[in-house]
């Protein structure tokens, strides 16, 4: 993607300083700044959110429509997924069980 | 460096070494899912190294796949980076004799798991001197592991064919990393109220579906756990 060059490197910088300032914005000033209660509340419910909402259009949807059938391998894997990840806990568990189902429907 | 320096560095690294044995299968994931993303593996091993964040990395490359606009990538690498300004605050007193340069150092290469251990095993006023560097010793064994198994996994990954649809590893590797954030009931209600919406509003622009979806899901969250006490025969 030479022609796309800028947006991988745009995308890295910024996520760069994102990452360095998320960590470093207490750490750094040295002084006694505390973390406000409302805000340390909505810190709790935001990251699962997230990850939440990117999880779910990228199994549920194919081509910007609903695909909400068990011939979707994408709908399938995901959700071996998550049935492996509750019972197992294990990342390499969940990981190859998504990717045999996602390529069993996509091969039938 | 003195004997204690070295000592403390090295006990951090045998210490981050029970960390190790779970960072590895992440590395290699995130490897393979960032060069099936559409990344060079020079911009993956850069990502790697300047980013270093296993799920905002892994977070954004749905987003990347998908065409979404940079600021939205921003704003969920952000959201999804929202922990380390807890761990962070937490550090801050542990840290604030330390020269800039080492707390911009200790900040750049602060992990989940060596920040655990580090707060188990030390308090701010505790009166030992070298902490720190047991710190940057555990951080930097997690530094290498994960950069080493994210290098298998660029390189490894640029070789397997495209049909297998391996840029999907990002999404089960997102799996794997939300089954354990849902440790109650108002995040786990939360986090379905996102899914819920980002799905509904699938037909918005991407970007305000995504917003909207983490907006919903912080206001469940919040919501149970203001009205939602358990009552009894309820789960």
């Amino acid at each position: 993607m030479a022609g796309e060059a800028w947006l991988g490197w745009t995308l890295i910088a910024g996520m760069a300083l994102v990452s360095f300032f998320t960590r470093a914005i207490f750490i750094l000033p040295g002084s006694h700044l505390r973390l406000p209660p409302i805000a340390e509340r909505v810190l709790r419910y935001a990251p699962a959110a997230a990850i939440m909402a990117i999880i779910v259009p990228d199994l549920a949807l194919a081509q910007g429509a609903w695909s909400i059938s068990i011939e979707n391998p994408r709908l399938i894997g995901g959700l071996v997924a998550f049935a492996l990840a509750a019972a197992t806990r294990s990342i390499l568990a969940t990981i190859v069980g998504g990717m045999l189902a996602l390529t069993l429907v996509r091969l039938s | 460096m003195q004997r204690e320096q070295i000592s403390a560095l090295r006990d951090g690294a045998l210490v981050a070494a029970s960390l190790l044995v779970g960072i590895v299968p992440w590395g290699i994931v995130t490897g393979v899912a960032m060069v099936s993303a559409g990344l060079t593996p020079v911009e993956a091993v850069a990502m790697g190294v300047l980013v270093f964040a296993g799920s905002s990395q892994l977070a954004v490359l749905p987003l990347l796949i998908a065409k979404a606009p940079l600021w939205v990538m921003y704003a969920t690498a952000l959201v999804v980076n929202l922990r380390y300004v807890i761990y962070g605050a937490v550090l801050a007193p542990y840290f604030e004799h330390l020269s800039r340069p080492w707390r911009a150092l200790l900040s750049y290469i602060t992990v989940d798991g060596v920040f655990a251990l580090f707060v188990g095993r030390f308090r701010p006023d505790d009166g030992d001197p070298h902490k720190h560097w047991f710190f940057l010793g555990g951080s930097l064994a997690m530094w290498g592991a994960w950069q080493l198994s994210s290098w298998v996994g660029i390189f490894g990954g640029a070789l397997i064919p495209k049909e297998w649809m391996l840029e999907f590893a990002a999404t089960l590797g997102l799996i794997a990393l939300l089954i354990p954030l849902l440790f109650d009931r108002a995040v786990t209600w939360g986090a379905i109220a996102a899914g819920g919406v980002a799905l509904i509003a699938a037909k918005l622009p991407l970007n305000l579906g995504l917003l909207a979806a983490i907006a919903a899901g912080i206001a469940v969250g919040l919501a149970v756990a203001r009205f939602g006490a358990p009552r009894a025969g309820r789960g």
